[in-house]
């Protein structure tokens, strides 16, 4: 997604411009100009339909489809969500009695055994982060959509926060497959991996390829544009 | 914002329809929720039906963790556990598996299963990690769904589905058995009891077996339970006898059964057994208990009788006959004011028993009755044994008594005369065996007894014997030593190389043999191998080239005799001497052997022989190639000469001994020189040694070609 020619192009002209227009910066696009987005070629007005170097067809990004990715991503994602919780993330067999425990009943457990800090981790990790993430990203594109001007900065900010948290909420995930990995004692004591260890990491997934999705660059499109 | 933008260019077609717009990537959010959608109505779907088991006490029941079984697979799980609106019962709502739910029908049981230790061993063992379980059982029929069903306090006695019968026994008390305890035939369990429960009217304990098929068809009119419950001690004639018939029925109690008879018939499916005390009773009973009588008799005693009970047998000619079924107290006023009371008892006897036809009646009885008591039969009471003091009614003659005859008339039941039990039975018995054993000369031997150990002791402590021991220990002192000393160990070591060596003289001696002659070529040395070569080369002059042979090897086999003969002349010498001698001369022998063997090459022998093996057989190899039979008859002939040579040396043997002996001699007196713990000796065995090994190779060498002499000329 990130062309490096437009960017330095638009850079230059930027920091070319940015003394004399201290609000208005010149944009690629106001310039005629037209980066492939595979290569990076950048072509000037007329522009042809593909790319004179690549071959691909040359799309205007102001008009390209991501929002759309970042929305169908994220309802996957949520989707993927309410198994998550829902359905238990581990199935521990110890001595032979069975227990089956959510998210959110891991959590709770942790509490009542008095392991706060790790309760407090997998909070954060499992519920906190991936539910923040949704409204970020919802608010993120909700802001595009409406063509929101004010606070470009912490906009982008926020949008450097989500992609970069995101991985992170796949801790939960990774627990659960090194305990399955290693406790596998037969009757003395079996961790085995839930639906929900599926269902949760698929949701993280689709929320970091949301995050993905989202072009940042919109941010600042809509305040160039005013 | 595309009014600022005239010159952009339109790289893309403008206002697609809104489908038209739509991504691809909306698939992803449609399919994550169809899956999810299906994953939730399966798990709906799957996940059971609920049903309700009351329970007086859910002891150990959780909800989400206790797990309904039907043989021992897991069905379901409880999900709650709740009270019944009385408070009066637990109910217990179970998710069950769809597959099972149409067999949930009236039969259909619940039990809670918990751990039991008993002394029958542990069951339901694996509760005690994983937690009570319910089980259930039901039979293979599909039937009228439930929902709500009873739950049992404890495990169904007889499983639907098992084969078997269920008996219901009578046992005098419950003090002996317990729930669970085996039922044993012929030492086999095949089947248990439930519980012992008191009947209605407290009067008699019943327990319920089951028998399993098809242990059940055992059970006949014959079949006669005996409780094996703890251990019996028997005192009898045959002596003390101790009964234990397994630990666990020791302690939790067992019933077995047997039949007492055969070709009985079969019993009611409802038939009540007795459960006996011991086997012999058991067994008696058959005989015992016959089936009771029915014809009415009553004795009137005149006093209070002891032992006297409802059971008590009829006894005529050693035979049972009947049996007392009532005993009473009547009590009436004489004529002349006197109040008398008078003991009853009511017999019932079966005419069959008594000797008489089966179709007798009762009147043909009383005839018969009347007729023998006439001759002087009459009731008394005696005992059955000398140690069990069981009172039986008997019929017996006694002629002492007057007259009598059978009361058909003073009560409805005749009545029988009798006689006071006659004192003499059990009295002259022990009387008797008192005598006996006074009798037995007790003291008789106890005297010789005495005389005995006298003189055992005497010659205990007789100062000769007692040096006996002292004597022994020094002579095993002395065996010892003799044995632990050097010269002594090291007898066998020389002995054993004597014996290869005389082993390899004889067949060195047995020089006649074609095969011997072989023998001998083989030991000679590269003289030979140079005439082979010779003889290879020159295919013509063969016949020549190997009587060329002959000289060298007659010199080659002279020399191995010579080393066999010194071999032999050691061997004889370290058998000739007495064993204090023989090790001293020996190792003389070797010192003079050790030079001997030094100077001729001796060591170098086994090597030599090997090669010239190895010559051999490629000469042989060789000649079989040239076709060349004549030259190798020859050849054998010369070997036959050669052999013959190594007789005549054999034959030099004496003298040979004569050199051996005096160059022993010899060293004999450099020995004397040397200390008898000097490092010559540690030498001369180890000398000892090799000439051991080198006689061991050659005899083995002569041995394998004596038992295979083709090999020399196939090569193996």
């Amino acid at each position: 997604m990130q062309i490096d020619d437009m960017e330095n192009l638009g850079r230059t002209q930027q920091v070319a411009a940015a003394s004399a227009v201290a609000h208005h910066v010149m944009t690629a696009r106001e310039a005629g100009l037209v980066g492939c987005a595979n290569c990076g070629r950048v072509h000037r007005a007329p522009v042809p339909a593909n790319c004179l170097r690549c071959g691909r067809p040359l799309f205007d990004r102001a008009r390209a489809r991501s929002l759309q990715y970042v929305w169908s991503w994220l309802f996957a994602g949520l989707i993927a969500y309410i198994p998550a919780n829902l359905y238990p993330m581990l199935r521990t067999n110890t001595l032979g009695s069975t227990s089956e425990s959510t998210i959110l009943e891991g959590v709770v457990e942790l509490i009542h055994h008095g392991s706060y800090l790790v309760a407090a981790i997998v909070f954060v990790a499992s519920i906190a982060i991936p539910i923040a993430k949704f409204v970020a990203i919802s608010y993120l594109a909700i802001g595009i959509q409406q063509r929101k001007r004010g606070h470009a900065h912490e906009r982008h900010k926020l949008y450097e926060v989500v992609e970069f948290i995101g991985r992170w909420s796949m801790i939960d995930v990774f627990v659960v497959a090194i305990l399955a990995a290693l406790v596998q004692l037969d009757f003395a004591a079996t961790i085995n991996p839930g639906i929900a260890a599926i269902s949760f990491s698929l949701s993280v997934a689709f929320t970091m390829l949301s995050a993905q999705s989202f072009d940042p660059k919109a941010i600042w499109r809509l305040t160039d544009t005013t | 914002m595309t009014d600022q933008l005239p010159p952009f260019p339109d790289v893309e077609p403008p206002n697609r329809s809104f489908w038209r717009n739509l991504s691809v990537v909306w698939l992803v959010p449609v399919l994550a929720l169809v899956v999810a959608l299906g994953i939730a109505w399966q798990a709906y779907s799957d996940r059971g039906t609920l049903i309700e088991i009351r329970f007086e006490s859910a002891a150990g029941v959780t909800a989400g963790e206790t797990t309904v079984r039907y043989r021992d697979v897991v069905i379901g799980t409880v999900e709650d556990v709740r009270f019944s609106e009385d408070l009066q019962t637990v109910i217990v709502d179970a998710r069950i598996d769809n597959a099972v739910l149409p067999y949930l029908d009236e039969d259909a049981r619940f039990w809670v299963v918990r751990p039991e230790i008993s002394a029958r061993g542990v069951s339901g063992l694996s509760t005690v990690v994983s937690g009570v379980y319910i089980e259930g059982v039901w039979n293979n029929e599909a039937g009228t769904e439930r929902r709500t069903f009873d739950g049992l306090s404890s495990a169904l006695f007889v499983l639907p589905g098992e084969q078997g019968r269920v008996l219901t026994l009578t046992v005098p008390d419950g003090m002996q058995l317990s729930g669970g305890a085996p039922v044993i035939y012929r030492g086999i369990e095949v089947g248990r009891l439930q519980d012992p429960v008191l009947s209605e009217d407290g009067r008699t304990v019943t327990v319920e077996v089951f028998i399993q098929a098809p242990h059940d068809q055992r059970i006949n009119a014959a079949t006669r339970f005996w409780d094996t419950s703890g251990f019996s001690i028997n005192l009898g004639t045959e002596g003390l006898s101790l009964n234990v018939e397994s630990l666990a029925s020791l302690v939790t109690g067992g019933i077995e059964f047997d039949d007492v008879y055969d070709g009985a018939g079969p019993v009611d499916v409802d038939a009540t057994f007795e459960v006996y005390t011991s086997e012999e009773l058991a067994l008696a009973s058959a005989f015992q208990r016959p089936p009771v009588g029915d014809i009415p008799l009553s004795i009137q005693f005149n006093r209070r009788v002891r032992g006297l009970v409802v059971g008590t047998s009829v006894v005529m000619d050693g035979e049972i006959i009947g049996e007392v079924t009532g005993v009473s107290v009547l009590s009436f006023d004489t004529p002349n004011g006197a109040s008398v009371r008078r003991m009853v008892a009511d017999l019932m006897v079966d005419a069959k028993l008594m000797g008489l036809e089966t179709g007798a009646t009762a009147e043909d009885v009383y005839d018969y009755l009347d007729e023998q008591i006439a001759d002087g039969l009459r009731a008394r009471l005696t005992s059955s044994g000398l140690i069990s003091s069981e009172t039986l009614i008997e019929f017996a003659f006694d002629y002492t008594s007057g007259r009598a005859m059978l009361d058909r008339t003073s009560s409805d039941v005749p009545i029988m005369p009798w006689v006071p039990t006659p004192p003499s039975s059990l009295n002259a018995t022990a009387e008797g065996l008192l005598e006996r054993l006074s009798a037995l000369p007790f003291e008789a031997l106890m005297n010789q007894t005495i005389d005995t150990l006298a003189s055992v002791e005497g010659l205990a402590g007789d100062p000769a014997l007692r040096g006996v021991p002292e004597e022994a220990v020094g002579l095993l002192q002395d065996a010892r030593n003799l044995i632990g000393g050097e010269t002594a160990q090291a007898i066998p070591v020389q002995a054993l190389a004597a014996v290869a060596d005389l082993r390899a003289i004889a067949a060195e001696l047995r020089a006649s043999e074609l095969s011997e002659a072989f023998n001998a070529i083989l030991t000679s040395t590269d003289a030979v191998l140079v005439s082979a070569d010779q003889v290879i080369t020159s295919a013509n002059g063969v016949v020549e080239t190997a009587s060329t042979i002959m000289e060298p090897l007659n010199t080659a086999s002279a020399q191995l005799p010579t080393i066999m003969e010194n071999l032999m002349t050691l061997s004889e010498t370290a058998a000739a001497l007495e064993v204090d001698a023989l090790i001293a001369s020996a190792n003389s022998v070797l010192a003079g052997a050790d030079a001997f063997l030094t100077a001729e090459g001796m060591t170098e022998v086994p090597g030599n022989l090997a090669s010239a093996l190895t010559e051999l057989e490629a000469l042989m190899t060789a000649l079989s190639e040239a076709d060349v039979v004549g030259s190798l008859n020859s050849t054998l002939t010369s070997a036959e000469a050669a052999a013959n040579s190594a007789n005549a040396a054999a034959q030099a043997l004496p003298a040979l001994v004569e050199r051996t002996e005096t160059v022993l001699e010899q060293v004999n007196g450099l020995l004397a020189s040397y200390g008898p713990r000097s490092d010559f000796m540690g030498d001369t065995r180890s000398v000892l040694q090799d000439i051991t090994a080198a006689a061991r190779a050659i005899a083995r060498l002569a041995r394998a070609i004596e038992r295979n002499p083709n090999s020399l000329l196939t090569g193996r």
